[in-house]
Protein backbone atom coordinates (compact mmCIF):
# COMPACT_ATOMS: atom_id res chain seq x y z
CA UNK A 1 0.00 0.00 0.00
CA UNK A 2 1.57 3.63 -0.93
CA UNK A 3 -0.33 6.03 0.66
CA UNK A 4 -0.11 9.42 -0.53
CA UNK A 5 0.42 12.13 2.15
CA UNK A 6 -2.61 13.39 2.31
CA UNK A 7 -3.89 10.08 3.25
CA UNK A 8 -1.35 9.56 5.84
CA UNK A 9 -2.16 12.60 7.31
CA UNK A 10 -5.86 11.98 7.20
CA UNK A 11 -5.59 8.74 8.99
CA UNK A 12 -2.83 10.18 11.37
CA UNK A 13 -5.71 13.10 12.08
CA UNK A 14 -8.31 10.16 12.94
CA UNK A 15 -6.46 7.97 15.54
CA UNK A 16 -5.55 11.02 17.50
CA UNK A 17 -9.14 12.11 17.71
CA UNK A 18 -10.31 8.27 18.40
CA UNK A 19 -7.65 8.57 21.12
CA UNK A 20 -8.70 12.00 22.43
CA UNK A 21 -12.47 11.09 21.95
CA UNK A 22 -12.05 7.96 23.84
CA UNK A 23 -10.10 9.69 26.63
CA UNK A 24 -12.91 12.25 27.06
CA UNK A 25 -15.29 9.36 26.95
CA UNK A 26 -13.58 7.59 29.98
CA UNK A 27 -14.01 11.39 31.60
CA UNK A 28 -17.38 12.74 31.26
CA UNK A 29 -20.21 11.54 32.76
CA UNK A 30 -22.16 12.25 36.11
CA UNK A 31 -19.91 11.42 38.16
CA UNK A 32 -16.54 13.49 37.84
CA UNK A 33 -13.27 11.76 37.34
CA UNK A 34 -9.61 12.71 36.33
CA UNK A 35 -7.01 11.04 34.17
CA UNK A 36 -5.92 9.32 37.27
CA UNK A 37 -9.01 7.53 37.84
CA UNK A 38 -8.63 6.53 34.28
CA UNK A 39 -4.97 5.17 34.66
CA UNK A 40 -6.25 3.83 38.02
CA UNK A 41 -9.07 2.04 36.66
CA UNK A 42 -6.98 0.52 34.32
CA UNK A 43 -3.98 -0.59 35.50
CA UNK A 44 -4.17 -0.72 39.28
CA UNK A 45 -7.86 -1.24 40.17
CA UNK A 46 -10.13 -1.39 43.15
CA UNK A 47 -13.38 -1.88 43.72
CA UNK A 48 -13.47 0.54 46.32
CA UNK A 49 -12.56 3.69 44.73
CA UNK A 50 -16.00 4.28 43.01
CA UNK A 51 -14.70 6.61 40.15
CA UNK A 52 -12.42 4.14 39.44
CA UNK A 53 -15.71 1.29 39.67
CA UNK A 54 -17.41 3.91 37.25
CA UNK A 55 -14.80 3.97 34.56
CA UNK A 56 -13.84 0.52 34.66
CA UNK A 57 -17.28 -0.88 34.84
CA UNK A 58 -19.62 1.27 33.05
CA UNK A 59 -17.57 3.78 30.32
CA UNK A 60 -14.77 1.30 29.49
CA UNK A 61 -16.98 -1.19 27.85
CA UNK A 62 -19.05 1.46 27.01
CA UNK A 63 -15.82 3.27 25.07
CA UNK A 64 -14.62 -0.20 23.64
CA UNK A 65 -17.97 -0.96 22.50
CA UNK A 66 -18.35 1.97 20.24
CA UNK A 67 -15.31 1.72 18.53
CA UNK A 68 -15.80 -1.63 17.82
CA UNK A 69 -19.20 -1.58 16.39
CA UNK A 70 -18.25 1.49 14.33
CA UNK A 71 -15.66 -0.37 12.84
CA UNK A 72 -17.26 -3.76 12.11
CA UNK A 73 -20.65 -2.21 11.00
CA UNK A 74 -18.40 -0.06 8.70
CA UNK A 75 -15.69 -2.69 7.25
CA UNK A 76 -19.12 -4.83 6.73
CA UNK A 77 -20.90 -2.10 4.58
CA UNK A 78 -17.59 -1.68 2.54
CA UNK A 79 -17.83 -5.54 1.98
CA UNK A 80 -21.55 -5.75 0.81
CA UNK A 81 -20.61 -2.30 -1.38
CA UNK A 82 -17.64 -4.20 -3.19
CA UNK A 83 -19.81 -8.07 -3.18
CA UNK A 84 -22.80 -6.02 -4.93
CA UNK A 85 -20.74 -3.48 -6.55
CA UNK A 86 -23.64 -1.37 -5.57
CA UNK A 87 -23.07 1.88 -3.38
CA UNK A 88 -26.32 1.77 -1.51
CA UNK A 89 -25.75 -2.13 -0.38
CA UNK A 90 -25.07 -2.39 3.78
CA UNK A 91 -25.85 -4.84 6.40
CA UNK A 92 -28.79 -2.45 7.58
CA UNK A 93 -30.68 -2.14 4.04
CA UNK A 94 -29.99 -5.28 2.99
CA UNK A 95 -31.64 -6.79 5.89
CA UNK A 96 -29.06 -8.83 7.61
CA UNK A 97 -29.72 -6.92 10.64
CA UNK A 98 -33.04 -8.57 10.69
CA UNK A 99 -31.97 -12.05 10.54
CA UNK A 100 -29.86 -10.80 13.76
CA UNK A 101 -33.15 -8.77 15.27
CA UNK A 102 -35.30 -11.80 14.42
CA UNK A 103 -33.33 -14.34 16.42
CA UNK A 104 -32.99 -11.76 19.21
CA UNK A 105 -36.83 -11.26 19.05
CA UNK A 106 -37.82 -15.02 19.37
CA UNK A 107 -35.01 -14.83 22.06
CA UNK A 108 -36.33 -12.19 24.27
CA UNK A 109 -40.20 -12.30 23.77
CA UNK A 110 -40.53 -15.86 23.78
CA UNK A 111 -38.52 -15.84 27.26
CA UNK A 112 -37.96 -19.48 27.37
CA UNK A 113 -34.73 -21.57 27.70
CA UNK A 114 -31.81 -21.60 26.03
CA UNK A 115 -32.61 -18.49 23.41
CA UNK A 116 -32.94 -16.32 26.11
CA UNK A 117 -29.61 -16.95 27.77
CA UNK A 118 -27.04 -14.85 26.54
CA UNK A 119 -24.75 -17.29 24.97
CA UNK A 120 -27.95 -18.70 23.07
CA UNK A 121 -29.25 -15.18 22.59
CA UNK A 122 -25.70 -13.65 20.95
CA UNK A 123 -25.31 -17.69 18.83
CA UNK A 124 -28.60 -17.14 17.73
CA UNK A 125 -27.96 -13.49 16.42
CA UNK A 126 -25.07 -14.77 14.37
CA UNK A 127 -26.98 -17.60 12.99
CA UNK A 128 -30.02 -15.68 11.96
CA UNK A 129 -27.32 -12.90 10.32
CA UNK A 130 -25.56 -15.82 8.60
CA UNK A 131 -28.94 -17.58 7.21
CA UNK A 132 -30.07 -13.81 5.90
CA UNK A 133 -26.89 -13.17 4.65
CA UNK A 134 -26.80 -16.21 2.37
CA UNK A 135 -30.69 -15.57 1.28
CA UNK A 136 -29.65 -12.68 -0.23
CA UNK A 137 -26.69 -13.83 -1.94
CA UNK A 138 -28.94 -16.37 -3.38
CA UNK A 139 -31.31 -13.63 -4.27
CA UNK A 140 -28.37 -11.70 -5.63
CA UNK A 141 -27.05 -14.02 -7.74
CA UNK A 142 -30.99 -13.99 -9.98
CA UNK A 143 -31.82 -10.72 -9.00
CA UNK A 144 -29.11 -8.72 -11.16
CA UNK A 145 -30.65 -5.15 -10.79
CA UNK A 146 -29.15 -3.09 -8.07
CA UNK A 147 -32.27 -1.00 -7.14
CA UNK A 148 -34.40 -4.61 -6.96
CA UNK A 149 -31.76 -5.94 -4.58
CA UNK A 150 -32.45 -3.12 -1.98
CA UNK A 151 -35.78 -3.36 -2.41
CA UNK A 152 -35.38 -6.79 -1.87
CA UNK A 153 -33.60 -5.98 1.47
CA UNK A 154 -36.41 -3.37 2.84
CA UNK A 155 -39.21 -6.02 1.76
CA UNK A 156 -37.11 -8.61 3.80
CA UNK A 157 -36.80 -6.14 7.10
CA UNK A 158 -40.86 -5.51 7.03
CA UNK A 159 -41.36 -9.11 6.67
CA UNK A 160 -38.99 -9.44 9.68
CA UNK A 161 -40.34 -6.42 11.85
CA UNK A 162 -44.19 -7.73 11.12
CA UNK A 163 -43.10 -11.11 12.84
CA UNK A 164 -41.85 -9.29 15.42
CA UNK A 165 -45.03 -6.98 15.76
CA UNK A 166 -46.95 -10.08 16.36
CA UNK A 167 -44.33 -11.75 19.33
CA UNK A 168 -44.66 -8.40 20.64
CA UNK A 169 -48.40 -8.43 21.20
CA UNK A 170 -48.46 -12.18 22.53
CA UNK A 171 -45.44 -11.44 25.17
CA UNK A 172 -44.97 -10.61 28.77
CA UNK A 173 -44.76 -6.28 29.33
CA UNK A 174 -41.33 -7.72 31.56
CA UNK A 175 -39.63 -9.08 28.25
CA UNK A 176 -41.40 -6.68 26.02
CA UNK A 177 -39.77 -3.29 27.57
CA UNK A 178 -36.46 -5.62 27.80
CA UNK A 179 -36.51 -6.08 23.84
CA UNK A 180 -38.17 -2.38 23.09
CA UNK A 181 -34.80 -1.08 24.92
CA UNK A 182 -32.82 -3.52 23.08
CA UNK A 183 -34.05 -2.31 19.56
CA UNK A 184 -33.51 1.45 20.16
CA UNK A 185 -30.07 -0.12 20.45
CA UNK A 186 -27.17 1.06 23.30
CA UNK A 187 -23.56 0.82 23.52
CA UNK A 188 -23.96 0.42 27.49
CA UNK A 189 -25.61 -3.03 27.32
CA UNK A 190 -22.15 -4.75 27.35
CA UNK A 191 -19.61 -5.30 30.90
CA UNK A 192 -16.14 -5.27 30.67
CA UNK A 193 -16.33 -9.84 31.49
CA UNK A 194 -17.63 -9.93 27.65
CA UNK A 195 -15.08 -7.42 26.28
CA UNK A 196 -12.27 -10.15 25.57
CA UNK A 197 -14.83 -12.86 23.47
CA UNK A 198 -16.52 -9.85 21.49
CA UNK A 199 -12.95 -8.17 20.64
CA UNK A 200 -12.32 -12.00 19.94
CA UNK A 201 -14.47 -12.42 17.47
CA UNK A 202 -13.83 -8.82 16.21
CA UNK A 203 -10.13 -9.41 15.52
CA UNK A 204 -10.86 -12.44 14.03
CA UNK A 205 -13.62 -10.86 11.50
CA UNK A 206 -11.00 -8.34 10.61
CA UNK A 207 -7.81 -10.89 9.38
CA UNK A 208 -10.12 -12.44 7.43
CA UNK A 209 -11.05 -9.19 5.86
CA UNK A 210 -7.69 -8.19 5.42
CA UNK A 211 -6.91 -12.15 3.93
CA UNK A 212 -9.43 -10.88 1.22
CA UNK A 213 -8.24 -7.98 0.39
CA UNK A 214 -6.14 -8.60 -2.88
CA UNK A 215 -9.70 -10.55 -4.88
CA UNK A 216 -11.87 -7.48 -3.09
CA UNK A 217 -9.79 -4.94 -5.20
CA UNK A 218 -10.38 -6.90 -8.76
CA UNK A 219 -14.21 -7.63 -7.04
CA UNK A 220 -14.94 -4.31 -8.04
CA UNK A 221 -14.56 -4.77 -11.73
CA UNK A 222 -17.11 -7.73 -11.33
CA UNK A 223 -17.31 -11.56 -10.54
CA UNK A 224 -15.96 -12.82 -14.18
CA UNK A 225 -13.07 -10.39 -13.68
CA UNK A 226 -11.99 -11.58 -10.32
CA UNK A 227 -12.67 -15.45 -11.68
CA UNK A 228 -10.63 -14.91 -14.58
CA UNK A 229 -7.25 -13.10 -12.55
CA UNK A 230 -7.44 -16.81 -11.00
CA UNK A 231 -9.85 -16.55 -7.67
CA UNK A 232 -12.17 -18.46 -6.25
CA UNK A 233 -15.45 -16.25 -6.39
CA UNK A 234 -17.68 -18.82 -4.91
CA UNK A 235 -15.27 -19.16 -1.70
CA UNK A 236 -14.78 -15.34 -1.84
CA UNK A 237 -18.40 -14.52 -2.05
CA UNK A 238 -18.84 -17.06 1.20
CA UNK A 239 -16.41 -15.18 3.15
CA UNK A 240 -17.51 -11.90 2.44
CA UNK A 241 -20.57 -13.63 4.11
CA UNK A 242 -19.53 -14.39 6.76
CA UNK A 243 -17.35 -11.93 7.67
CA UNK A 244 -20.54 -9.54 7.40
CA UNK A 245 -22.48 -11.60 9.40
CA UNK A 246 -19.75 -12.04 11.88
CA UNK A 247 -19.71 -8.44 12.81
CA UNK A 248 -23.52 -7.76 12.42
CA UNK A 249 -24.65 -10.78 14.49
CA UNK A 250 -22.13 -9.93 17.30
CA UNK A 251 -23.22 -5.92 17.11
CA UNK A 252 -26.56 -6.07 17.23
CA UNK A 253 -26.81 -9.17 19.90
CA UNK A 254 -24.99 -6.80 21.97
CA UNK A 255 -25.69 -3.33 20.48
CA UNK A 256 -29.21 -3.65 18.85
CA UNK A 257 -29.85 -2.92 15.51
CA UNK A 258 -27.93 0.42 14.46
CA UNK A 259 -28.06 1.73 11.25
CA UNK A 260 -26.46 3.54 8.51
CA UNK A 261 -22.88 3.29 10.04
CA UNK A 262 -22.79 0.28 7.70
CA UNK A 263 -24.10 2.51 4.37
CA UNK A 264 -22.56 6.04 5.27
CA UNK A 265 -19.30 5.24 6.64
CA UNK A 266 -18.06 3.58 3.93
CA UNK A 267 -19.24 5.54 1.26
CA UNK A 268 -17.26 8.77 2.78
CA UNK A 269 -14.25 6.83 2.88
CA UNK A 270 -14.33 6.04 -0.75
CA UNK A 271 -15.30 9.64 -1.46
CA UNK A 272 -12.43 11.01 1.18
CA UNK A 273 -9.56 8.99 -0.09
CA UNK A 274 -10.90 8.44 -3.62
CA UNK A 275 -10.10 4.92 -3.83
CA UNK A 276 -10.70 1.37 -4.54
CA UNK A 277 -7.65 -0.17 -3.15
CA UNK A 278 -9.38 -2.38 -0.21
CA UNK A 279 -6.23 -2.52 2.22
CA UNK A 280 -6.69 1.34 2.76
CA UNK A 281 -10.27 1.38 2.51
CA UNK A 282 -10.07 -1.57 5.38
CA UNK A 283 -7.66 0.46 7.32
CA UNK A 284 -10.03 3.62 6.84
CA UNK A 285 -13.24 2.42 7.82
CA UNK A 286 -12.13 0.34 10.30
CA UNK A 287 -10.64 4.12 11.83
CA UNK A 288 -13.44 5.98 10.56
CA UNK A 289 -16.39 3.98 11.61
CA UNK A 290 -14.70 3.91 15.27
CA UNK A 291 -14.33 7.71 15.16
CA UNK A 292 -18.27 8.11 14.41
CA UNK A 293 -19.56 5.86 16.64
CA UNK A 294 -17.49 7.15 19.50
CA UNK A 295 -18.24 10.51 18.46
CA UNK A 296 -22.55 10.07 18.47
CA UNK A 297 -21.99 8.00 21.70
CA UNK A 298 -20.08 10.68 23.23
CA UNK A 299 -22.75 14.09 21.65
CA UNK A 300 -25.23 11.57 23.56
CA UNK A 301 -23.09 11.82 26.83
CA UNK A 302 -23.23 15.78 26.79
CA UNK A 303 -26.84 15.69 25.91
CA UNK A 304 -28.15 13.52 28.52
CA UNK A 305 -28.97 15.69 30.86
CA UNK A 306 -31.23 17.76 28.74
CA UNK A 307 -31.99 14.82 26.35
CA UNK A 308 -32.12 10.95 26.35
CA UNK A 309 -31.34 9.74 22.51
CA UNK A 310 -31.10 5.95 21.93
CA UNK A 311 -27.88 5.48 19.94
CA UNK A 312 -29.78 3.91 17.02
CA UNK A 313 -32.05 7.14 16.57
CA UNK A 314 -29.04 9.74 16.25
CA UNK A 315 -26.74 7.20 13.82
CA UNK A 316 -30.10 7.47 11.82
CA UNK A 317 -30.73 11.12 12.64
CA UNK A 318 -26.97 12.02 10.47
CA UNK A 319 -26.82 9.16 8.68
CA UNK A 320 -30.18 9.11 6.66
CA UNK A 321 -29.45 12.82 5.27
CA UNK A 322 -26.01 12.22 4.30
CA UNK A 323 -27.40 8.96 2.31
CA UNK A 324 -30.08 11.20 0.64
CA UNK A 325 -26.74 13.45 -0.31
CA UNK A 326 -25.52 10.03 -1.92
CA UNK A 327 -28.36 9.51 -3.88
CA UNK A 328 -28.87 13.05 -5.28
CA UNK A 329 -25.03 13.21 -6.00
CA UNK A 330 -25.24 10.32 -7.92
CA UNK A 331 -28.21 10.61 -9.91
CA UNK A 332 -26.93 13.78 -11.23
CA UNK B 1 -2.33 -24.19 -29.49
CA UNK B 2 -6.36 -24.47 -28.15
CA UNK B 3 -7.27 -27.43 -30.02
CA UNK B 4 -11.02 -27.39 -30.30
CA UNK B 5 -12.68 -30.95 -31.03
CA UNK B 6 -16.12 -32.39 -31.91
CA UNK B 7 -17.67 -29.38 -29.32
CA UNK B 8 -21.19 -27.73 -29.44
CA UNK B 9 -20.74 -24.09 -27.59
CA UNK B 10 -23.76 -21.71 -25.87
CA UNK B 11 -25.33 -20.36 -23.33
CA UNK B 12 -26.64 -23.20 -21.54
CA UNK B 13 -27.90 -24.32 -25.50
CA UNK B 14 -25.80 -25.46 -27.80
CA UNK B 15 -25.88 -22.46 -30.52
CA UNK B 16 -23.58 -23.87 -33.08
CA UNK B 17 -20.63 -26.65 -33.15
CA UNK B 18 -17.18 -26.91 -33.89
CA UNK B 19 -15.74 -29.98 -35.31
CA UNK B 20 -12.51 -29.10 -35.37
CA UNK B 21 -10.29 -26.38 -35.02
CA UNK B 22 -7.30 -25.16 -33.74
CA UNK B 23 -6.10 -21.82 -32.97
CA UNK B 24 -1.90 -21.48 -33.03
CA UNK B 25 0.20 -19.12 -31.23
CA UNK B 26 2.10 -16.45 -33.18
CA UNK B 27 -1.19 -15.83 -34.82
CA UNK B 28 -4.26 -13.20 -34.74
CA UNK B 29 -6.97 -15.13 -35.47
CA UNK B 30 -10.60 -12.94 -36.20
CA UNK B 31 -14.30 -14.40 -35.73
CA UNK B 32 -17.07 -13.36 -37.58
CA UNK B 33 -20.43 -14.03 -37.56
CA UNK B 34 -23.80 -12.28 -37.55
CA UNK B 35 -25.16 -11.08 -34.13
CA UNK B 36 -26.35 -13.78 -31.45
CA UNK B 37 -24.73 -15.98 -33.70
CA UNK B 38 -22.47 -17.41 -30.43
CA UNK B 39 -18.93 -15.48 -31.12
CA UNK B 40 -19.14 -14.24 -27.10
CA UNK B 41 -20.37 -17.51 -26.31
CA UNK B 42 -17.85 -18.93 -27.58
CA UNK B 43 -14.69 -16.49 -26.58
CA UNK B 44 -16.57 -17.04 -22.83
CA UNK B 45 -16.13 -21.39 -23.52
CA UNK B 46 -12.22 -20.52 -24.17
CA UNK B 47 -11.62 -18.10 -21.19
CA UNK B 48 -13.35 -20.70 -18.70
CA UNK B 49 -15.70 -18.65 -17.62
CA UNK B 50 -18.43 -21.18 -19.15
CA UNK B 51 -18.65 -24.77 -20.09
CA UNK B 52 -18.91 -26.57 -23.81
CA UNK B 53 -22.50 -27.84 -24.20
CA UNK B 54 -20.37 -31.10 -25.49
CA UNK B 55 -17.11 -31.74 -25.94
CA UNK B 56 -13.80 -30.68 -24.70
CA UNK B 57 -11.52 -28.46 -25.44
CA UNK B 58 -7.58 -28.96 -24.50
CA UNK B 59 -4.82 -25.68 -23.92
CA UNK B 60 -1.51 -26.89 -24.70
CA UNK B 61 -2.22 -30.30 -24.26
CA UNK B 62 -4.14 -30.06 -21.02
CA UNK B 63 -7.99 -30.41 -21.21
CA UNK B 64 -9.18 -26.82 -20.01
CA UNK B 65 -11.27 -27.92 -16.51
CA UNK B 66 -8.07 -29.24 -15.71
CA UNK B 67 -6.39 -25.98 -14.89
CA UNK B 68 -6.33 -24.05 -11.67
CA UNK B 69 -7.82 -20.54 -12.06
CA UNK B 70 -4.32 -19.49 -11.07
CA UNK B 71 -2.89 -21.43 -13.48
CA UNK B 72 -5.54 -20.13 -16.26
CA UNK B 73 -5.20 -16.85 -15.20
CA UNK B 74 -1.35 -16.74 -16.26
CA UNK B 75 -1.88 -18.49 -19.68
CA UNK B 76 -4.67 -16.52 -21.18
CA UNK B 77 -6.03 -13.24 -20.34
CA UNK B 78 -9.68 -11.88 -21.86
CA UNK B 79 -11.18 -8.77 -22.82
CA UNK B 80 -14.98 -8.42 -22.49
CA UNK B 81 -17.16 -6.65 -24.18
CA UNK B 82 -18.74 -4.86 -21.86
CA UNK B 83 -15.99 -3.01 -19.65
CA UNK B 84 -16.92 -0.74 -17.13
CA UNK B 85 -15.42 2.10 -15.51
CA UNK B 86 -15.41 2.57 -11.59
CA UNK B 87 -15.57 5.46 -9.68
CA UNK B 88 -12.19 6.14 -8.07
CA UNK B 89 -10.64 3.45 -9.32
CA UNK B 90 -7.58 5.18 -11.85
CA UNK B 91 -6.01 3.98 -15.15
CA UNK B 92 -2.91 3.09 -13.14
CA UNK B 93 -4.65 0.89 -10.29
CA UNK B 94 -6.65 -0.76 -13.09
CA UNK B 95 -3.83 -1.94 -15.29
CA UNK B 96 -2.35 -3.10 -12.02
CA UNK B 97 -5.47 -5.63 -11.32
CA UNK B 98 -4.06 -6.75 -14.70
CA UNK B 99 -1.13 -8.13 -12.54
CA UNK B 100 -2.66 -9.82 -9.93
CA UNK B 101 -1.92 -12.99 -10.63
CA UNK B 102 1.50 -12.68 -9.74
CA UNK B 103 0.93 -10.45 -6.69
CA UNK B 104 0.98 -12.98 -3.47
CA UNK B 105 -0.62 -11.89 -0.25
CA UNK B 106 0.09 -8.23 1.17
CA UNK B 107 2.93 -7.99 -1.46
CA UNK B 108 3.74 -4.75 -2.72
CA UNK B 109 3.55 -4.72 -6.50
CA UNK B 110 6.67 -5.30 -8.05
CA UNK B 111 9.21 -2.96 -10.12
CA UNK B 112 8.28 -5.41 -13.00
CA UNK B 113 4.41 -4.58 -12.99
CA UNK B 114 5.15 -0.94 -12.11
CA UNK B 115 7.60 -1.67 -15.70
CA UNK B 116 5.13 -3.68 -17.34
CA UNK B 117 2.14 -1.47 -17.09
CA UNK B 118 4.45 1.66 -18.33
CA UNK B 119 5.29 -0.28 -21.44
CA UNK B 120 1.60 -1.26 -22.02
CA UNK B 121 0.28 2.54 -21.57
CA UNK B 122 3.04 4.05 -23.93
CA UNK B 123 2.41 0.87 -26.73
CA UNK B 124 -1.41 1.89 -26.25
CA UNK B 125 -0.98 5.44 -26.37
CA UNK B 126 -2.92 6.12 -23.00
CA UNK B 127 -0.06 7.36 -20.78
CA UNK B 128 -2.01 11.08 -20.51
CA UNK B 129 -4.60 9.04 -18.69
CA UNK B 130 -2.69 7.61 -15.85
CA UNK B 131 -4.44 9.59 -13.18
CA UNK B 132 -8.04 9.56 -14.63
CA UNK B 133 -10.76 7.68 -12.84
CA UNK B 134 -11.87 4.69 -14.90
CA UNK B 135 -15.45 5.94 -14.89
CA UNK B 136 -14.68 9.29 -16.10
CA UNK B 137 -13.06 7.76 -19.47
CA UNK B 138 -15.09 7.53 -22.79
CA UNK B 139 -15.88 4.46 -23.50
CA UNK B 140 -13.13 3.79 -26.54
CA UNK B 141 -10.52 5.25 -23.23
CA UNK B 142 -11.74 2.63 -21.50
CA UNK B 143 -11.44 -0.04 -23.96
CA UNK B 144 -7.91 0.59 -24.96
CA UNK B 145 -7.00 0.79 -21.25
CA UNK B 146 -9.04 -2.21 -20.90
CA UNK B 147 -6.70 -4.35 -23.70
CA UNK B 148 -3.56 -2.39 -22.24
CA UNK B 149 -4.66 -4.25 -19.04
CA UNK B 150 -5.30 -7.78 -21.49
CA UNK B 151 -1.71 -6.94 -22.79
CA UNK B 152 -0.06 -6.02 -18.81
CA UNK B 153 -1.47 -9.69 -18.11
CA UNK B 154 1.55 -11.10 -19.90
CA UNK B 155 -0.42 -14.37 -21.18
CA UNK B 156 0.03 -17.01 -23.95
CA UNK B 157 -3.55 -16.37 -25.11
CA UNK B 158 -5.36 -12.94 -25.52
CA UNK B 159 -9.14 -13.49 -26.20
CA UNK B 160 -10.57 -9.77 -27.24
CA UNK B 161 -14.73 -9.60 -27.63
CA UNK B 162 -15.37 -7.20 -30.21
CA UNK B 163 -12.56 -4.68 -28.82
CA UNK B 164 -12.71 -2.36 -31.23
CA UNK B 165 -16.21 -1.59 -31.59
CA UNK B 166 -16.37 1.60 -29.41
CA UNK B 167 -13.00 3.01 -31.06
CA UNK B 168 -12.27 5.84 -33.73
CA UNK B 169 -11.00 4.55 -37.16
CA UNK B 170 -7.32 5.47 -36.55
CA UNK B 171 -7.62 3.88 -32.85
CA UNK B 172 -9.20 0.57 -34.54
CA UNK B 173 -6.30 0.41 -37.19
CA UNK B 174 -3.76 1.39 -34.05
CA UNK B 175 -5.11 -2.06 -32.33
CA UNK B 176 -5.24 -4.18 -35.13
CA UNK B 177 -1.49 -3.56 -35.80
CA UNK B 178 -0.29 -3.74 -32.51
CA UNK B 179 -2.33 -7.05 -31.53
CA UNK B 180 -0.78 -8.55 -34.26
CA UNK B 181 3.05 -7.16 -34.00
CA UNK B 182 2.26 -8.72 -30.66
CA UNK B 183 1.09 -11.77 -31.76
CA UNK B 184 4.29 -11.78 -33.51
CA UNK B 185 6.96 -11.00 -31.59
CA UNK B 186 5.90 -12.44 -28.60
CA UNK B 187 4.90 -15.39 -30.11
CA UNK B 188 1.09 -14.88 -28.56
CA UNK B 189 -2.40 -16.76 -29.54
CA UNK B 190 -5.11 -13.94 -29.93
CA UNK B 191 -8.55 -14.51 -31.03
CA UNK B 192 -10.40 -11.20 -31.79
CA UNK B 193 -14.75 -11.40 -32.31
CA UNK B 194 -15.26 -8.52 -34.52
CA UNK B 195 -17.76 -6.94 -36.77
CA UNK B 196 -15.12 -4.45 -38.51
CA UNK B 197 -15.00 -6.80 -41.12
CA UNK B 198 -13.04 -4.29 -43.94
CA UNK B 199 -10.69 -3.09 -41.60
CA UNK B 200 -9.99 -6.88 -40.12
CA UNK B 201 -9.39 -8.11 -44.24
CA UNK B 202 -6.45 -5.25 -44.31
CA UNK B 203 -4.25 -7.55 -42.30
CA UNK B 204 -2.42 -10.87 -42.50
CA UNK B 205 -4.65 -12.22 -40.15
CA UNK B 206 -6.36 -16.04 -40.34
CA UNK B 207 -10.03 -15.54 -40.36
CA UNK B 208 -13.04 -17.77 -39.21
CA UNK B 209 -16.77 -17.72 -39.82
CA UNK B 210 -19.45 -18.73 -37.94
CA UNK B 211 -22.22 -19.77 -40.23
CA UNK B 212 -25.79 -19.12 -39.96
CA UNK B 213 -26.83 -21.82 -41.82
CA UNK B 214 -25.09 -25.09 -40.67
CA UNK B 215 -24.49 -23.65 -37.43
CA UNK B 216 -20.74 -24.79 -37.04
CA UNK B 217 -17.33 -22.69 -37.28
CA UNK B 218 -15.15 -22.78 -40.23
CA UNK B 219 -11.73 -21.15 -41.67
CA UNK B 220 -12.37 -19.09 -44.33
CA UNK B 221 -9.80 -17.40 -47.01
CA UNK B 222 -11.32 -14.42 -48.25
CA UNK B 223 -13.74 -11.59 -47.87
CA UNK B 224 -16.33 -12.97 -50.44
CA UNK B 225 -17.05 -15.81 -48.20
CA UNK B 226 -18.40 -13.56 -46.01
CA UNK B 227 -20.20 -11.68 -47.95
CA UNK B 228 -22.05 -14.36 -49.09
CA UNK B 229 -23.23 -15.53 -45.43
CA UNK B 230 -24.05 -11.53 -44.48
CA UNK B 231 -26.40 -10.89 -47.86
CA UNK B 232 -28.15 -14.39 -47.22
CA UNK B 233 -29.88 -12.29 -44.72
CA UNK B 234 -33.49 -12.86 -45.20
Amino acid sequence: MNLKRSNKVLLLLVSFGILVLALLGLLIGDIPTDCLDVYHSIFSYSEDNLSELIVREIRLPRVCMALMAGAALSIAGMLMQTLFQNPLAGPYVLGINSGASLMVALGILSGTGFLSSEFGLIGSALIGAFIFGLFILFTASFLRNQIGLLLFGVMLGSFVSAIITILELSSESESLKAFTLWSMGSLNGVTIEQLPIIFLVFFLGCIVALFIVNPLNILVLGEEECRMMGYNVKRLRLLIVFVTALFTGLITAFCGPIAFIGLAIPNLTRMLFKTQDHMLLLLANLLFGALFLLSCDLLIQLLSDFILIPINALTSLIGAPFVIYILIRKIR
Amino acid sequence: MIAIKDTEIGFGTSLFSIPAMDFDQGKVHILMGKNGIGKSALLNTLSGLISPIKGTITLDGISLPDYSYKHLAKKMAYVRSDVKGVPFLTVDAFLLLGRYHYKSFLRKHSAEDYAQIQKAKELFGIAHLTEKFTNELSSGELHLCAIAKAYVQQTDYILLDEPTSHLDYANKRKVYELLGEIAKNHNKGIIISTHDLDLAFKFPFDFYLIESQMQSLKRIKGFNEVEKEFSNCI
